[in-house]
């Protein structure tokens, strides 16, 4: 009886110590804003990573993946820094993800190969990010991607001159550079570049400023929320719109969550980029339902949902390339040239820039059938590169 | 008054007490470098708010001075130093002393505008002053990386072997050492013919004017004093986290850093760094866990301690044991 | 030789067209501004120069009006005018426990308590009203007839705009008639010159306070709704303006009306006019025109001696 015991008993142990063995805790540090002003966009992190994980479940070839969220309300690099720095040293992170703001970004990136850990980027949008260090990875987008096709389809248009008004911070320069040159390569002409003050509420005097040049269409770039909301607001009630000056924006500016406070003064605004909820594709819809039920609700569903979600996909292709073990450079390499459909469409990682490819649509506001407003695509570009990397 | 030098006793018991502080100082330092091994970056942001906050504490507890711009030292400092490493000046005390002197500098200009002021509208220039800061730092973003932050920067190892790495365990040394000097400095500063002054200008300026002192010069000499200290926290800042960004010339960091100070009371110098570590603190376990209610908990917390404990927890600490020299300020506690 | 003069000579008296117009643009766009600012500033300007509290949190209780419009026009389906006017007394119903057990504690006290206090509260209501409505922006849904825009001949303007401009003026008419002409405005004016003698004259000073500060309120929840169209209504709102509403005060001296109005007006139109010449620059000039002013004026522009 005592030796059935003893076996029983070891035969336990020997269970319980594969067991253990098998399921080790592998743990992704998620830096987003999940409070504050961008409180939003963090909830979109968190509903990408959660419908991604709902759908793929919540383990890679036995390693259990466990999600460590940190809020960062806004660009903070000290504060980001520090994050950073506890999640690798504190709680022994594997991988790093997120990040909203470009300072942030930078602000890791030097870490990155002291701690043996890739940054695989959810949505910070600037260029030169994916410079800093070998071990960045990003799912997102850049301005310069998104706003390059902007320049054609301007020209096409019959839009000649154009003023453009940004705010004036990182992305909002970088969308600047990168419309003038694609729409002056086009054939166009940017007669007037207007930086405004990132918190300017009062948007009548840059209306003014606008009228004055005599332009054929301003393209703006502001933060989302409220900032976005005035810019829009003064160009129609300054009777810019009924002027017949045109609207071309990256579509930050028209993004879900903002589209209902933006309500009918939004209709007929025309944007460009690599995301619409309403894009027509199998895999959006199933992400969508995933998605919309991990926030709680459709309304607030927006674009750095999809980044996270295709972040996580990406993490989990490094852990299986990794099998579970902390190895940064054989991640990133494993994931160069991977390709997938995702709910944007068909995305690849180039190797050479570790930055996403994608498609990038024309799309313009307009209301459903249940009087929604969304961002109809109307034209595709195809497999559109980080011109603001490319050599 | 307090504290004349005259009673010998008492100035003995006074520097028993100074040095037991200090000690104190030092045995909570050690004791964070061995419990929270791995919390070593944010103990290290903490020392240099604490910093920040002791700067406050010179102006506003010893001086009078109600000021909401006292960011703008604390990040001429950091910017320095982090401008100054970019360009190959990596030795870390320099840094520290590049830091320490632009805020300095600084704190001349502030003082400059501000201290003819009074009342509202020495606070309000004071807000103007560092939102013109913030501006500045923003618009010049060929030097100072504008919204992107300064980054890329690293400092060389300190004495040639210790170098500042992930863990920052050099970092928070290094920084507990200067806060330490710094403290014991200011306590020197403070126990001066020039920190009694200053107090006198706090309680009675008219008096103090009608004894045949100059106010305006003495307000300006401690704010340069004061933002010697809050340029050295922004350098340490700087130094150990390698990056600076926007935030350290920001209004909220100066609002923050005056409730750190009231929590903790002001006009004793200990006043600024028990409220500092238990600002920063609950900050970190709370936002952790619910940074929603963070702001209500930091606004019931001043709410009670204007109603309750006008003294802070200095003051508190006073009331509670009378038969210690009371450490807080005049009004909340006796003297 | 004549042709080419009379030509230059009309293109010269076209420019100055364009030219007058564009400065009456920037004016409108400047009163407008400056208007809504006034509307919420003066109850800040009252509080701070008859009754001595520096109160930071006054954006907050604009901020909680803003909110209560919002809620009553998205979720209970009110018109206008009838959110604004719950908006106000609701405004004035929070205020009232918080005058008295929290403000009626700090009058008198120095500067800094009053500051903390404020900020305190201030940072309470933000935390609690991030709480309950969530961090997005909140918008106040005008009628159709304030949302069209009005055309002026050379440029539209929003109805909304002219309507804030009209508010403006009769709430300094309607202050400057209460203070000046009324009874109660005399036991106020008496209570700010020397409250201990008119309370020893038989003036109820507690309730002269309590009255002005919801007097004050009122407008505070007012120019919140209005001005909801330059200064959006989100959890922050009480911080990221605390700072234009303390500053516009002090520039225009606490206490006096025609100097908040004064400041509103210059300082809405130096911030409108840098943001259209050198939009880069503009807080600089905003700014900077403060730290001129409150040197060269440091009681502000027109207040009173203390």
């Amino acid at each position: 009886m005592s030796g059935r015991k003893l076996l029983g008993a070891a035969l336990g142990a020997l269970l319980a110590g594969t067991v253990a063995a098998a399921a080790d805790t592998i743990k992704v540090g998620i830096i987003g804003p999940f409070s504050g002003p961008f409180a939003l966009q963090g909830k979109n992190f968190q509903a990408g990573v959660e419908a991604y994980m709902a759908l793929n479940g919540k383990s890679v070839k036995g390693h259990d993946i466990e999600v460590i969220y940190r809020d960062l309300p806004a660009a903070n690099p000290q504060q980001s820094r520090a994050l950073a720095q506890e999640l690798i040293v504190k709680d022994k992170v594997q991988y790093l993800g997120g990040v909203y703001f470009t300072p942030d970004a930078m602000a890791i990136t030097p870490l990155l190969t002291q701690a043996n850990t890739p940054l695989v980027i959810f949505n910070a949008a600037t260029s030169s990010i994916m410079t800093q260090s070998p071990l960045v990875v990003r799912t997102s987008f850049t301005t310069a991607q998104t706003t390059t096709p902007l320049g054609k389809i301007a020209i096409e248009r019959g839009i000649k001159k154009v003023i453009t008004a940004v705010s004036d911070y990182g992305p909002g320069v970088d969308a600047e550079v990168a419309f003038k040159k694609a729409f002056e390569a086009a054939g166009g002409q940017v007669i007037e570049s207007v930086r405004m003050p990132l918190n300017t509420n009062d948007f009548s005097p840059i209306m003014q400023r606008i009228r004055d040049s005599k332009a054929d269409a301003v393209f703006a770039f502001l933060p989302s929320g409220p900032t976005t909301l005035g810019f829009v607001k003064a160009y129609n009630e300054t009777g810019l719109r009924q002027a017949g000056v045109k609207f071309l924006a990256p579509g930050d500016l028209t993004q879900e969550s903002d589209l209902p406070a933006l309500g009918d003064g939004a209709l007929g605004l025309l944007t460009t980029f690599h995301y619409s909820v309403a894009h027509d594709s199998p895999e959006n819809k199933r992400f969508v339902e995933a998605a919309a039920k991990a926030i709680g609700g459709i309304d607030h569903l927006s674009f750095p949902a999809v980044g996270a979600y295709d972040g996580m996909h990406v993490i989990y292709k490094m852990i299986e390339a990794t099998d579970g073990k902390q190895d940064a450079q054989k991640a990133v390499d494993a994931v160069k040239g991977l390709s997938w459909t995702s709910p944007r469409g068909p995305v690849s990682i180039d190797a050479e820039t570790r930055h996403i490819t994608e498609n990038i649509y024309l799309r313009e506001v307009a209301k459903d059938a249940n009087g929604h407003l969304y961002n109809k695509e109307i034209q595709t570009f195809a497999n559109q590169k980080d011109p603001g990397l490319a050599k | 008054m307090r504290g004349s030098a005259t009673s010998g006793r008492f100035a003995d018991s006074r520097l028993l007490r100074d040095v037991v502080g200090v000690a104190a100082i030092a045995v909570a330092g050690a004791a964070g470098y061995w419990l929270f091994p791995d919390n070593l970056a944010l103990l290290t942001r903490v020392i240099a708010v604490a910093l920040l906050v002791l700067s406050l504490d010179l102006v506003v507890g010893y001086c009078g001075v109600a000021t909401l711009g006292h960011a703008a030292l604390y990040g001429a400092g950091a910017y320095a130093a982090g401008m100054a490493c970019l360009r190959g000046v990596t030795e870390p005390m320099t840094l520290i002393l590049i830091g320490a002197v632009a805020g300095a500098a600084a704190g001349l200009v502030m003082g400059t505008i501000m201290l003819r002021a009074h009342g509202l509208a020495q606070l309000v220039l004071s807000i103007a002053l560092v939102q013109l800061a913030h501006e500045a730092a923003n618009k010049a973003s060929a030097y100072t990386g504008g919204s992107d932050g300064l980054a890329g920067f690293s400092p060389s190892p300190l004495f040639g072997t210790f170098v500042f790495d992930l863990w920052g365990r050099t970092a928070y040394l290094f920084g507990l050492a200067l806060l330490i000097g710094v403290f014991i400095l200011l306590k020197f500063v403070v126990a001066s013919p020039f920190g009694m002054l200053c107090r006198g200008i706090k309680e009675d300026p008219v008096r103090i004017r009608a004894m045949g002192a100059f106010v305006f010069p003495v307000l300006l000499k401690m704010f340069v004093i004061s933002g010697a200290v809050a340029g050295a926290g922004g350098a340490l800042a700087a130094l150990s986290t390698q990056v600076v960004g926007l935030d350290s010339v920001s209004f909220e960091l100066s609002a923050n850093s005056l409730v750190m100070l009231v929590l903790g009371g002001l006009g004793s110098l200990y006043g600024a760094l028990v409220g500092t570590v238990i600002f920063m603190g609950f900050e970190h376990v709370v936002s952790a866990i619910n940074p929603f209610h963070w702001m209500t908990m930091v606004g019931a917390l001043l709410i009670a301690v204007v109603l309750v404990a006008p003294g802070g927890i200095g003051g508190l600490a006073g009331r509670l044991f009378p038969t210690m020299p009371a450490k807080g300020d005049d009004r909340g506690g006796r003297s | 030789m004549r042709g080419r003069a009379c030509k230059d000579r009309r293109i010269a008296v076209a420019d100055r067209n364009v030219f007058m117009q564009t400065v009456f643009s920037i004016a409108i766009d400047a009163v407008a501004y400056g208007m809504a600012l006034f509307i919420i500033c003066i109850g800040l300007s009252l509080t701070m120069g008859l009754m001595r509290v520096v109160n930071l949190a006054h954006g907050a209780f604009a901020m909680i009006a803003g909110y209560i419009a919002s809620f009553a026009q998205r979720e209970l389906g009110t018109g206008y005018a009838v959110a604004i006017l719950l908006s106000i007394l609701g405004t004035i119903v929070v205020s009232i426990p918080i005058e008295r057990f929290l403000y009626r504690r700090i009058y008198g006290s120095p500067e800094l308590t009053q500051v903390l206090m404020t900020i305190g509260i201030t940072f309470c209501v933000i935390g609690i009203t991030n709480y309950f409505f969530g961090p997005t922006l909140k918008t106040i849904p005008l009628p159709e007839s304030l949302s069209e825009p009005v055309d002026l001949g050379f440029r539209a303007v929003a109805g909304h705009r002219l309507f804030v401009m009209a508010c403006g003026l009769v709430v300094a008419a309607g202050l400057w008639f209460l203070i000046e002409k009324t009874a109660f405005g005399i036991r106020l004016r008496a209570t700010v010159d020397n409250a201990g003698m008119a309370d020893a004259l038989g003036v109820r000073t507690q309730v002269v306070y309590a009255v002005s500060f919801a007097i004050a309120m009122g407008l505070a929840a007012f120019g919140g709704v209005v001005g909801a169209e330059f200064l959006p209504i989100e959890p922050y709102y009480a911080l990221r303006y605390m700072v234009t509403f303390l500053v516009v005060v002090s520039v225009g001296g606490a206490g006096s009306i025609p100097g908040a109005l004064l400041a509103c007006l210059v300082l809405g139109t130096i911030d409108t006019t840098g943001r259209y010449l050198m939009p880069e620059f503009g807080n600089f000039f905003f700014y900077a025109a403060v730290i001129a002013i409150v040197c060269i004026f440091p009681r502000g522009l027109l207040g009173r001696a203390q």
